[in-house]
């Protein structure tokens, strides 16, 4: 199974300011970083905010590709975006929107990028526990796995597009998408028992149930 | 100890008969150090695997782990018993070791700083603390499975089920694995086809179709195997 770059990219170990920074303040920062610009829709906001979060990227001491990097598919959405606006002729939003997404998801790398898993796992569980009638360490754990299977989903998708490739199927949605599916449920089945056997699941155990 | 009493696993299947026979008739008791379980691809040996810690439970029969029934006492059977899968991709839930060890003594340790300590510590006893906050899609082969191994060690199990725990490795790390596995302290029950590994147990049983068809010294069980393979 191939890994993949994924949107927000995942933690990298260093020892920047932004490394070494609380996960609250680095939550607080990626939210005056952004909000501006997704509340007011000006593009001296927005060209702001990028530049800001640029800066704050390059702090980080990291590989550019690492921190700026734009999967295809993501800048193919960008690219949609802004057509989109100029053909409704709204040339403005042609750069504020797509700057935009562009602004959240750097400014998520700032965080993801910088902040082991774990840590940011458990500021939301803190943050969480606050709200009522929700379990911290469920939620928690369940953003833990999530974050966990989106390079997994990703690479069965390139996978079984490969797959598809090498036997001439490559425009055949049906032979391209039902394997995904099937390794998703299956994905989830197998993250179940992982958790179950190491006792971190509640629930009576049952008989085999029969397979997908 | 692990006591199967005339354990039986049927799945329900579409058509006729109704339902399929996934383990028939077995009764044992497993109290040797090393087990290794051998047989054909689908004989059932995982089916029996995941019995032992109550990953399933038995559709007849019953399966105790030092008195505690797998059917109404899960919690106290999968603190005793580990279990590890042959892909360790579908083991570890987090995105890197020191994650998933951490997420292991959640329910032990409730302190932050000391639960990470605590989990880079099981990591460094299996050489894996320069690689505990990597990705686990970076990680070797090898160190994969061993991170997997380490999660589970973390619980403090004292009998570990391991399903096919080298069958994904190359030479290099199939030799490292079972080395570690050889030297745990722990009761360890392993389903292979690595014959050296299955050679170096106490015990061998021979699973075929659902049934245990030998069971002893590895020499004269793997001999049967060689002739049931033939
Ligand atoms: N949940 C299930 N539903 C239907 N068939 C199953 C299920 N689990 C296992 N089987 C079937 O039972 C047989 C034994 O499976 P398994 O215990 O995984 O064998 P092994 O680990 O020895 O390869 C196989 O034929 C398998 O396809
Ligand atoms: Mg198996």
């Amino acid at each position: 199974m191939r890994p993949t770059v994924s949107v927000f990219g995942g933690h990298l170990p260093g020892d920047s300011v932004w490394h070494r920074a609380g996960v609250g303040w680095k939550y607080l920062v990626v939210l005056a970083l952004t909000l501006p610009a997704l509340c007011v829709q000006q593009p001296w906001l927005t060209a702001t905010g990028l530049v800001a979060v640029v800066g704050c990227l390059a702090l980080c001491r990291l590989p550019a590709r690492a921190m700026f990097a734009i999967p295809v598919a993501l800048l193919v959405l960008l690219l949609v975006l802004g057509v989109f606006q100029l053909v409704v002729g709204r040339p403005d939003l042609a750069f504020v929107v797509p700057g935009n997404v562009l602004l959240a998801v750097w400014a998520a790398r700032l965080i993801i990028v910088t902040t082991p898993a774990s840590v940011l796992v458990d500021a939301l569980v803190a943050a969480a526990d606050r709200v009522p009638f929700v379990d911290g360490e469920r939620f928690g754990l369940a953003v833990g796995i999530m974050l966990r299977s989106v390079p997994f989903l990703s690479g069965a998708f390139y996978d079984v597009r490969d797959a598809a490739r090498a036997r001439g199927l490559e425009r055949h949605w049906v032979a391209r998408l039902t394997p995904v599916v099937v390794r998703a449920v299956g994905f989830a089945q197998a993250t179940g028992d992982a958790l179950a056997a190491r006792g971190l699941a509640e629930g009576r155990p049952s008989a085999p149930h029969p397979r997908v | 100890m692990i006591r199967l009493s005339d354990v039986g696993v049927r799945v329900p299947v579409a058509g006729p008969p109704g339902s399929k026979v996934l383990l028939d008739h077995v009764d044992l008791r497993l109290a040797e150090h090393r087990i290794a379980l051998v047989g054909a691809n689908g004989s059932g040996k995982s089916t029996l695997l995941r019995l032992l810690n109550g990953l399933i439970v038995p559709t007849s029969g019953r399966v105790e782990v030092d008195g505690h029934d797998t059917r109404t006492e899960s919690a106290a059977v999968r603190r005793r018993v580990g279990f590890t899968f042959t892909d360790p991709l579908s083991q570890l839930v987090l995105p890197t070791p020191l994650d998933d060890v951490e997420l292991s003594l959640r329910a032990r340790v409730r302190d932050r700083g000391e639960r990470r300590r605590l989990a880079l510590d099981w990591l460094d006893r299996y050489g894996l603390a320069a690689v505990a906050e990597q990705s686990i899609y970076d990680l070797s082969g090898g160190e994969r499975q061993l991170a997997a191994l380490v999660s589970v060690l973390a619980v403090e199990p004292s009998t570990l089920v391991c399903d096919e725990p080298t069958t994904l490795l190359d030479l290099r790390n199939r030799n490292l694995v079972s080395q570690v596995l050889s030297a745990l302290p722990h009761q360890v029950i392993v389903a292979t086809h690595d014959l050296a590994l299955a050679g170096q147990c106490e015990r061998v049983l021979l699973i075929d179709a659902g049934r245990v068809c030998a069971d002893g010294a590895p020499a004269e069980v793997l001999d049967r195997y060689r002739e049931l393979m033939a």
